[in-house]
């Protein structure tokens, strides 16, 4: 027995042994799990603004009104929202940007993210892509993206000629603790839940080793689009990488400072286009009435059999909705 | 709002969250050459586990053990964890204890886009107070996962096409525990409570389940139930 118990011990350690021998990669080395961000790859589409680079595509005509799509995430990316390029041939200048930290944008330290950063980069980039004080703006948030929208007209009422609103979470704190809980369900023995949390023990990085931590947020996405998820995705939508740091950076400011993005929204008299969708059991109409409720001009529309992710999977349903809006107001 | 709020959410709706099976040194006869265990754990996620010790004929006890555990869920030869290692007991003083574990673990991990199979060690100390009938102790403990071989699905190389499979290092993930265990021992059966937390070998960062928790029993065979045979306790 004692010999038995030995030789597996020696077999253990033969085979770690022989892995040690095998070329390895790097794991930190973006390029090898992650794609790498537009700093290290300058063939990237990007532009150079406040201080970051920031991974950036347009369509359409420079001078047409200008419509600026803001993905979710925090630190998802536009791949799933490039849908929205079809209103290029609508006559709008459609610009995608992925946010600081996120998607095929530039790293920087998790310290270094916060809200008014963001608002400052949307600011560089209206003023990048605007050609003519004149040129209209829009803005197009889905989930966090909408957020962010909401919170820069919260901020800069007059900046933004309209804006389209997707789902968004919440416009303060308690609001997206809310829509947390109700659009998470978590069983125990579920083979979904474990998978999200099994991976720990094989991949830890600290907050600034981005290509890792990307990688391993990544691998939460399924969970996302289980089957019966409570927002009703789905299934797979197709990313580019992940920002981690600046998910978590923005969700502890959240958090631990709390966020209010309507005390000033009384300022923005453009009308609203809030859209929700009608498989997202976390949201539902209730939802969607009280959080445009901070709106004083807004109209609401259902987007039929889908879920939270209506852009990618319902863009017929939504596209004809958010053209008839842009061009009330252009 | 994907993933954003998932791992905040995670933390809340699971209170607790396991390791190597607990022993009650004062109750292992000399003569027990054989143990067998079975447990159920919060170890990153919900986990069953069984597990063998053999002792030794040595002076000081030391335990030789092999440990299999799976977390639940539909597909469950795809997740899985093994250890084999040994524990030895470095000091007794009276009733109390301070024992040593050093395991090397072989796990792995599928889910949708990615299969991962990893080398790793877990070393521990564990120090305590050890009656006949009972014990309590402190752990301390680091699981360092420590060279990984991703295999990356179709649909994650849909997403990146230049994605590199193979074996990664340098270490690719480390976690620090620690915590409490607790024990009651019947005439042949020990049955054990350990819980505790879990962070990363930053010392910052948290796992989504950033505490263990273990309940499980330790069934000794072919021992009597006199007084150990080891150094009084």
């Amino acid at each position: 027995m004692k010999k038995t118990c030995l030789a597996a011990v020696a077999l253990f350690l033969l085979g770690a042994g022989l892995t040690q021998c095998t070329k390895s990669k790097e794991i930190g080395e973006p390029g090898n799990l992650v794609p790498q961000t537009a700093e290290l790859n300058l063939s990237m589409p990007s532009i150079e603004v406040n201080g970051t680079r920031l991974h950036t595509e347009t369509f359409g005509n420079p001078a047409d009104p200008i419509i600026i799509f803001l993905h979710g995430g925090p630190g998802a990316d536009y791949r799933n929202g490039l849908n929205v390029k079809q209103l290029a041939d609508n006559n709008y200048y459609v610009v995608f940007y992925d946010q600081r930290g996120s998607g095929l944008s530039k790293r920087h330290p998790k310290d270094s993210y916060g809200i008014q950063l963001m608002f400052d980069d949307l600011s560089w980039v209206i003023q990048h892509y605007r050609s003519s004080p004149l040129q209209k703006v829009f803005l197009f948030g889905h989930s966090w993206g909408a957020m962010l929208a909401t919170g820069y007209i919260n901020k800069y009422p007059a900046a933004i000629n309209g804006v389209v609103l997707a789902e968004p979470g919440g416009f303060v704190w308690e609001e997206i603790k809310d829509y947390g809980e109700k659009s998470r369900r978590f069983k125990l023995f579920d083979e979904t839940t474990n998978d999200a949390l099994y991976a720990d023990q094989f991949l830890s990085g600290n907050e600034n080793d981005h290509a890792i931590i990307d990688y391993k947020i990544g691998l939460l996405s399924p969970f996302t689009y289980a089957k019966n998820n409570e927002e009703g995705i789905e299934g797979y939508s197709p990313f580019w990488r992940n920002g981690a740091a600046v998910n978590k950076k923005l969700f502890e400011i959240g958090k631990n400072e709390g966020f209010n993005f309507k005390n000033n929204l009384a300022q923005f008299t453009p009308k609203v286009l809030f859209l929700y969708s009608e498989n997202n059991r976390a949201y539902g109409e209730a939802k969607a009435r009280q959080m445009s409720a901070a709106f004083t001009n807004v109209q609401i529309n259902k987007i039929s059999s889908t879920g939270h992710e209506m852009i990618y999977f319902a863009w017929n349903k939504v596209y004809p909705l958010v053209l008839t809006y842009l061009n009330s107001l252009r | 709002m994907k993933k954003i709020l998932l791992a905040a959410v995670i933390t809340c709706t699971i209170k607790h969250t396991a390791h190597a099976q607990a022993v009650n040194w004062a109750s292992l006869q000399k003569s027990q050459r054989h143990t067998i265990s079975v447990n159920t754990a919060i170890d990153y996620g919900a986990t069953f586990g069984v597990g063998y010790a053999y002792q030794l004929k040595t002076t000081l006890p030391i335990l030789l053990n092999a440990e299999y555990s799976f977390p639940g869920g539909k597909n469950l030869p795809d997740d899985f964890k093994t250890k084999i290692g040994g524990q030895i007991r470095l000091v007794a003083v009276s009733n109390f204890v301070l024992t040593a574990k050093m395991q090397g673990v072989f796990r792995r991990y599928q889910n949708p886009l990615a299969r991962m199979l990893n080398f790793g060690s877990d070393m521990s100390a564990t120090a305590g107070y050890y009656r006949q009938k009972w014990f309590a102790a402190a752990e301390a403990g680091f699981d360092k996962a420590i060279i990984t071989k991703f295999k990356n699905s179709p649909l994650a190389k849909q997403n990146f096409p230049g994605i590199k499979d193979g074996w990664y290092q340098p270490a690719t993930g480390g976690n620090f525990y620690y915590g409490i265990q607790a024990g009651y021992s019947l005439r042949l059966i020990d049955i054990f409570l350990k819980a505790g937390s879990v962070i990363e070998q930053d010392f910052k960062t948290k796992p989504l389940l950033p505490f263990y928790g273990q309940l499980g029993a330790n069934i000794r065979l072919k021992g009597k139930t006199k007084k150990s045979k080891y150094k009084k306790l």
